[in-house]
């Protein structure tokens, strides 16, 4: 009976495991609807700056194509397969961040962030290279410090593992919202791979209380004008008084979402993209969705990331080892925080840095990894039987 | 492998996150909703203001009808050339072509076509033809805006009345200024939604907010009146090489100006041209002071001494205190002395005895000055203000200049005498024509004006202009005795060239010295009405500085005869039976 059975489940193995085709569909959706959304933002400015009113479109779908076949790749080397390279990983993103300075180093909308593949004629971001690393490296990490995590000083190592390359990417790069990005999926995996609650609600707690002694501090002293960043703050806090200065993207972004109303204005039909919004296929492409597609294009959006989330939720939660747990919490944590974040600056919620919308802003790089980290999580779901779900 | 009990502790950790994301976009959710539904109004109406461009489109202005219906001042199709600096490609070719068609100098246009900024007017009132001719060369980032143009078919006709417009289609003087509000009308916008850099959209379209175009005005002068009397007094003006001669011809009864006429008259379409033989190097003030010399309406802007002509308001005056009657017997030595003073009468050897009606016919100052000083300073100056000498007419002109007149503890007798006769103090040519109207109309003072009513676009009566009329000024007896005294001076007396054949015509004239007196210089004037018994028509000719014959009755009174000739028949006035 017991051989019999083997042999029965040996013959529908294929079957039996698991594809999650829903977390794909959920990607392809949102890279499709990226593609258009980016055609609509920015081919109004690409006519004129390149006259080729595809030119954003072609190379966003160029670096999605490499991407899905890297996804392809990713997703059917067994995961474990990459548990080697985790300290490579880490090494590798340490040297890249640096490379910036280098002549590798390409100036793009006044900061240093990217580095030129020599051959490709790619533009890569190393920032992005040391998110994909860091989830691997920490996931490896938890695995191997096992009960220790639960210790006050596993706690402590975990976390300042992490530290040296989000100081880098701060310090070098000045790229303030890819370090907190990559601190918080640290903070998330350590979170997960901790059973307490109590240190993280502290750090929770303390955290907003950092942030908000230094905004009452910046606002009290704004007399004295302080910095780049404070001159930020000020005008989140009053984007229409800040309207030609810091204030200027913001406010743009938000006469796009505001004239968009209910419906929207239908799809092609912003204004907004017409040079008001600086860069409309990047960071702000959601005041466009917004403008363009209205509150139901909005609420749409916000739901095809929420089912993005309950779907890694659901393959981490039935992972067969910890491992691979990790590395979709990691994906998870990276898919959300970069989300959250960027609506959270399109509509003012917060202050505006530099985050784009996982898998609906131009930007290659930030694609093609985002790509791999799918792959990764598809490869995890693939390990998963079937009667385990 | 997971353990069961890790298991648990992960998922239980991993759906906090999880559950931590779903409520941070929810509440992301909540801020779009106030964002979209609260704040849509404020945000996309600040949207709007960024995204849209204004044009504005200039009403056409009102026209100006004389009381036939003929157009005296109409509109045409000119062009505005402005350049779009964003849009240009080519802006050498611009500036060539530009340089060319609107005959301007290379560095204006090229100062212009180089500034940045959204729209640089280049030119205004450029000739349709050169507009459709700029257009042809269809050049990127170049403009041409159809709008109107103020034009004047009859060129000189009537030009201190009518006036002209500015650059903006404003009226600069006047019957243009007086209706400024019903000619202007009401600008229209062309809004177009356009790019940060101020390119415009063109599949957003374009909002138009039309326009509203200015009524039509239609006022009481007859052109074939005012042309006529332009011609004569033009020839007068020649004849006797005056400075100017001015015609005014108005109905006594309600005011209604029929002719205004100020020669030398000023091309209307041409308003800013100096006079041939100006130094090129006057300065822009002097040119301005030498402009505004031009313009002035001399009936209304300047004052002059009336002379015998207002022995007029005298006689009234004496009559209606009953301090004369027609038969009152005067005596005139040549002369008389008026407290230390001695004041001549015209006629040195003197007109002897008299009656009142002989004395008018003789226009005696003897005479006159007796029944001046007769009615006495209080009298006198009180007729003097209830004719209403001493406020403006009120007429639908700008800048009538007001009567100079000696303040009333200032005047003894001698001041009251020369008054009498017309001298010693200044009033209007529009003020004497009203003042004498209202004493031979029946004792009611008119508003003399032009506006009669606005019309719009289709023709409908939009208001009827109402003018005050104060009655009572003298009775309807003393009325009817200056008509009769005044028609003895045309019919035997001192206006017997201005009888004209057939009709009864009443009138007064008058040889006034200009200040400083002995510089040999005179104002002929000559006022008169027909019919006698019943005026419909009243008409003042003043002749400035006559060479030669200087006598209102030999070249003022001529000039009405001719005048009353032609007009009494065309404004069917019937010859007399007798």
């Amino acid at each position: 009976m017991a051989t019999e059975r083997t042999a029965r489940r040996k013959r529908k193995e294929q079957s039996e495991y698991f594809f999650d085709y829903s977390l794909l569909f959920i990607v392809l959706f949102l890279l499709g609807f990226g593609l258009v959304m980016i055609y609509s933002a920015s081919s109004y400015e690409a006519f004129q700056d390149f006259e080729d009113a595809a030119y954003y479109l072609k190379k966003q779908l160029v670096a999605i194509i490499i991407g899905l076949a890297l996804m392809i790749v990713v997703a059917n080397i067994p995961y474990h397969f990459w548990e080697r390279f985790a300290m490579l990983g880490y090494v590798v993103s340490m040297a890249l961040v640096p490379l910036v300075k280098t002549p590798l180093g390409v100036e793009s909308h006044g900061a240093k962030r990217w580095i030129r593949i020599p051959g490709i004629g790619l533009n890569l971001q190393p920032a992005e290279v040391a998110k994909l690393c860091m989830v691997l490296f920490l996931a490896v990490m938890v695995c191997k410090m096992g009960k220790s995590v639960r210790t006050m000083k596993g706690f402590f190592i975990m976390l300042a593992m992490p530290l040296p390359v989000v100081a880098e990417v701060y310090l070098i790069t000045k790229n303030l919202s890819s370090a907190i990005i990559i601190m918080g999926i640290s903070v998330l995996m350590v979170f997960v791979a901790s059973p307490d609650y109590k240190k993280f609600v502290i750090m929770g707690l303390s955290a907003v209380a950092v942030v908000a002694v230094l905004v009452f501090a910046i606002v009290s002293t704004s007399a004295e004008g302080g910095g780049f960043r404070s001159e930020r703050i000020l005008a989140w806090l009053d984007p229409e008084g800040h309207s030609q200065g810091k204030g200027f993207q913001t406010l743009q972004a938000l006469y796009a979402i505001g004239s968009g109303g209910i419906w929207g204005k239908g799809l092609g039909q912003s204004m907004q993209k017409l040079s008001f919004v600086p860069e409309a296929q990047n960071d702000m492409i959601f005041s466009i969705i917004c403008e363009e597609l209205g509150l139901f294009g909005a609420i749409a959006v916000i739901l095809m990331f929420t089912m993005l989330l309950w779907r890694m939720m659901v393959i981490a939660n039935n992972a067969t080892d910890l491992f691979g747990a990790m590395l979709v919490v990691g994906v998870m944590g990276h898919i959300a925080i970069q989300a959250v974040l960027n609506i959270a600056v399109v509509t003012n919620t917060i202050p505006n840095t530099g985050i784009s919308l996982p898998f609906i802003s131009y930007g290659g790089s930030s694609v093609m990894f985002l790509l791999i980290e799918i792959g990764l999580v598809l490869s995890v779901a693939k390990r998963i039987q079937l009667k385990e779900l | 492998m997971l353990s069961d009990n890790n298991k648990i502790f992960h998922r239980k950790k991993i759906l906090v996150i999880f559950l931590g994301c779903v409520a941070l976009l929810l509440f992301l959710f909540g801020r779009l909703v106030y964002l979209m539904i609260w704040r849509a109004e404020h945000y996309s109406q600040l949207a709007t203001e960024l995204h849209e461009r204004e044009r504005s489109i200039k009403a056409a202005r009102g026209r100006i009808l004389d009381c036939n219906g003929t157009v005296l001042a109409d509109n045409k199709t000119v062009c505005t050339i402005s350049v779009i600096h964003n849009q240009i490609e080519d802006p050498e070719e611009i500036i060539r072509i530009l340089c060319e068609e609107l005959e301007l100098s290379e560095e204006y246009v090229r100062q212009r076509v180089e500034k940045y900024s959204s729209m640089e007017r280049i030119k205004s009132n450029v000739d349709k033809s050169i507009g459709d001719r700029i257009r042809e060369y269809d050049l990127a980032g170049v403009k041409v805006d159809e709008d109107y143009k103020r034009y004047y078919p009859y060129n000189e006709l009537a030009s201190k009345v009518l006036g002209f417009t500015g650059g903006d289609n404003q009226g600069i003087i006047g019957l243009e200024v007086i209706y400024e509000e019903y000619l202007q009308g009401e600008p229209g916008k062309i809004l177009t939604m356009t790019d940060a850099k101020g390119i415009e959209v063109e599949a957003a379209g374009e909002r138009r907010i039309e326009p509203v175009n200015g009524r039509d005005l239609c006022i009481s002068m007859d052109l074939n009146i005012q042309t006529y009397a332009t011609q004569l007094a033009a020839q007068a003006c020649a004849t006797k090489q005056a400075d100017s001669v001015s015609i005014i011809v108005m109905n006594p009864k309600n005011g209604e100006i029929q002719a205004m006429v100020n020669v030398p008259e000023f091309n209307l379409n041409d308003p800013y041209a100096l006079p041939e033989g100006t130094p090129e190097t006057l300065s822009a003030e002097e040119k301005q002071d030498l402009l505004n010399g031009i313009w002035r309406n001399g009936c209304i802007n300047d004052t002059y001494e009336p002379g015998s002509t207002f022995k007029i308001i005298t006689a009234a005056a004496g009559l209606e205190a009953g301090a004369v009657t027609k038969e009152s017997t005067f005596n005139c030595p040549g002369f008389i002395v008026v407290d230390d003073r001695k004041i001549r009468c015209h006629k040195t050897a003197g007109h002897g005895t008299q009656d009142f009606t002989h004395a008018m016919m003789n226009s005696c100052n003897p005479a006159l000055i007796t029944l001046g000083l007769r009615l006495g300073l209080d009298s006198y100056y009180d007729y003097f203000e209830r004719f209403g000498l001493k406020t403006r007419t009120g007429i639908d002109l700008p800048g009538e200049a007001g009567t100079i007149m000696h303040q009333k503890e200032n005047m003894g007798n001698v001041e009251l005498a020369t008054v009498s006769f017309g001298q010693s103090f200044q009033i209007t040519p529009i003020q004497l024509l009203t003042t004498a109207s209202s004493i031979i109309n029946g004792g009611n003072r008119i508003t003399p004006h032009f506006g009669v009513k606005a019309l719009d676009g289709e023709g409908n009566v939009v208001e009827t202009f109402d003018y005050p009329i104060k009655t009572g000024i003298v009775s309807e007896k003393t009325s009817e005795t200056m008509r009769e005294i005044l028609e003895m001076v045309v019919s035997e007396g001192s206006g017997k060239n201005g009888a004209v054949e057939g009709f009864r015509i009443g009138g007064k004239t008058a040889t006034s010295q200009t200040l400083p007196r002995g510089s040999g210089r005179y104002i002929a004037s000559f006022v008169a009405f027909a019919p006698a018994d019943d005026p419909q028509v009243i008409a003042i000719a003043i002749i400035n500085n006559p060479q030669g014959t200087y006598y209102g009755g030999q070249v003022a009174a001529p000039i009405l005869r001719q005048l009353f000739e032609n007009i009494l028949p065309y404004m069917g006035i019937m010859e007399n039976d007798q």
